[in-house]
């Protein structure tokens, strides 16, 4: 029977070893070795002392030796190890979890510059990003240009005027939150790069921004592959939730697959089978991705013939309705606002 | 202050009328996770924190640890390193195994590792020895603080595979980790019996006891491998 070792391989008879055939005593080749998979099928039987043959067939001359250099490639390994680890996918669920922080972020800083310059010039009626952008080009509403098409409200302003060293400090404030909307559309831009390239069947069905949730939702391309697709259709409906509870979103209905246009511009009766067709299609590109990484368009045609012929067989709302069936409506539609 | 070894490598600091469980440091000049650096006759200790460490409760709760200077000692659940650092002080020379399953606690663990000698780092599941079984030798001690349902099962599969016949167990069990809702005594004595009869490898309880109130509903246990009859 042959086992295998961290230091080589070992042949045991009836009564012990019988041959002891050492790999090189270099710390990668051995942190390469260490991490072979099909250690598991030859691994030794339980008691057996892997130290004691080391020394025994002269591997290492005592255990001091042992000891070392069984650190130094158990260490190279982990590292190794925990490099590989840093996939493309561990990128984009970083991304993705990033885009995330920084909406938080930015809603809180533009809601605070709204009231804060909304002292100055109340008329203005822009918000989040457009706002942040105003107010880190102009400052004071007195030096937004006539050309410019909110330099009639700035001129008839009922707001009080911004003295100068307030109107450094809310500019800075608004500039600040310019550089994480910059950073956003940044980490936005990267995770369409890096989507296109590492799952471009998934990008192909569902878009590259829903594709890069679902693989940070699952925690990973190849897990995403292995899912049943009636859990990717349900997938980020308890995430939205928790942003409901906290005020921050709409009635969760759906996963999050139901924000591709297909299923949200879709009439409501005709929703829930769009959507069990498309998660079976981001399944299905899922698992391309994983095994081949090349590009099917074909499966997008399908989708598409797919959808087509739901819409033909449900032209119309469903005509008796239960009282649940329309409370689904209503709600539905309050959630897709 | 004056210094009091309690057990192999365990010390006892007493410093302006407190005492200070601690060990000696191993890699002078630095400490691991903010712990403070104590100095006596040329010699540094690291204080040592029970309400950090499930293994330094257990020496507070005088429960003897069998680890000596020259141990082999197989540690589950290492997390980053907290207390693997400890127990690299008591082993000048001896060899601890650290698995930890958690890829971005290993990325910290690994960091302690560099600067000690005597720690090998195993990123793997402790619930299946085969994947490192090339890697471990027969240990003196296994000390395990995973907290997972399955930890009675992790311990009796590791111990056979690793444990010498006269080597301990060590052994810390969260309730909660078990069962969220019941009992903890109901959930310790369920625990104490999957280890004494459910697996291949059965174990004989040699002390137990509660770790509060340095971490609530935990128990701590010194067990050895009973002897298969064949
Ligand atoms: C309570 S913490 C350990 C704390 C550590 N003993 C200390 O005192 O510094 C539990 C650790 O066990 C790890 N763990 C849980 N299950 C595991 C398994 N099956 N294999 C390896 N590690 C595991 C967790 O990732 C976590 O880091």
């Amino acid at each position: 029977m042959k086992i295998i070792t961290w230091y080589g391989i070992l042949t045991i008879g009836d009564d012990g070893v019988t041959e002891c055939e050492p790999f090189n005593k270099d710390v990668d080749e051995l942190a390469e070795l260490l991490l072979q998979k099909d250690v598991v099928a030859y691994f030794p039987g339980s008691g057996f002392d892997i130290r004691t043959v080391a020394i025994e067939c002269g591997f290492v001359e005592n255990d001091e030796e042992y000891n070392s250099l069984l650190r130094d490639v158990s260490i190279r390994a982990a590292k190794l190890q925990i490099s590989r680890t840093n996939t493309p996918d561990m990128q984009i669920i970083q991304a993705v979890e990033a885009l995330d922080d920084i909406d938080d972020v930015v809603n809180v800083l533009s809601e605070r510059l709204s009231e804060w310059y909304g002292l100055h010039f109340p008329e203005l009626g822009l918000s989040s990003e457009s706002l942040v952008r105003f107010v880190s080009e102009f400052g004071s509403r007195n030096n937004v240009p006539a050309e410019h098409p909110m330099f009639e409200k700035a001129t008839s302003s009922m707001g009080s005027e911004l003295p100068s060293a307030d109107e450094e400090l809310i500019k800075g404030f608004a500039s600040n939150a310019c550089d994480l909307y910059d950073s956003r559309h940044n980490i936005e831009a990267s995770i369409v790069r890096n989507m296109e390239k590492m799952a471009p069947n998934v990008t192909l069905i569902t878009g590259s921004l829903i594709g890069a949730r679902l693989i940070s939702m699952t925690g990973g391309l190849a897990r995403l592959s292995q899912l049943p697709s009636s859990t990717v259709q349900v997938m980020g409906a308890n995430r939205a939730l928790f942003k409901h509870l906290r005020g921050r979103a709409p009635s969760p209905k759906h996963g999050i697959i139901f924000n591709n246009p297909l299923v949200k511009n879709s009439p409501w009766w005709q929703r829930g089978k769009i959507a069990r067709a498309l998660a079976a299609k981001i399944s299905l590109a899922a698992r391309m991705d994983v095994y081949s990484g090349e590009l099917h368009p074909e499966i997008k045609v399908n989708l598409e013939k797919k959808v087509n012929s739901i819409k033909a067989a449900n032209p119309k709302p469903p005509i008796k309705q239960k009282p649940a069936g329309k409370g689904y409506k209503g709600k539905n539609k309050g959630g897709e606002r | 202050m004056d210094v009091n070894e309690i057990s192999e490598g365990i010390f006892e600091v007493r410093k302006g009328g407190k005492k200070i469980l601690a060990t000696k440091n191993a890699n002078p000049g630095s400490n691991v996770y903010g712990e403070n650096l104590l100095e006596e006759e040329g010699e540094e200790y690291r204080a040592w924190d029970a309400r950090r460490s499930k293994l330094a409760a257990m020496v507070l709760k005088k429960m003897k640890v069998p680890i000596k200077s020259d141990s082999r000692v197989l540690y589950l659940g290492a997390a980053s390193g907290t207390t693997v650092s400890h127990v690299s002080d008591m082993l000048p020379n001896g060899i601890v195994y650290a698995v930890e399953f958690s890829p971005r606690t290993m990325r910290e663990l690994i960091q302690l590792c560099d600067t000690r000698s005597n720690i090998v780092p195993i990123l793997a599941d402790a619930s299946r020895p085969k994947l490192y079984a090339h890697i471990v030798e027969q240990v003196d001690v296994i000390f395990q603080d995973v907290a997972q349902p399955n930890q009675a099962q992790i311990a009796a599969v590791n111990a056979e595979q690793f444990l010498k016949e006269d080597g301990h167990l060590l052994l810390s069990i969260k309730a909660r980790s078990i069962d969220t809702v019941a009992n903890p005594s109901k959930v310790f004595k369920e625990e104490v019996n999957k280890l004494e009869k459910d697996f291949d490898t059965q174990f004989n309880i040699i002390k137990k006891h509660d770790l509060a109130p340095f971490h609530e509903d935990h128990l701590g246990l010194v067990a050895k491998k009973k002897l298969k009859e064949n």
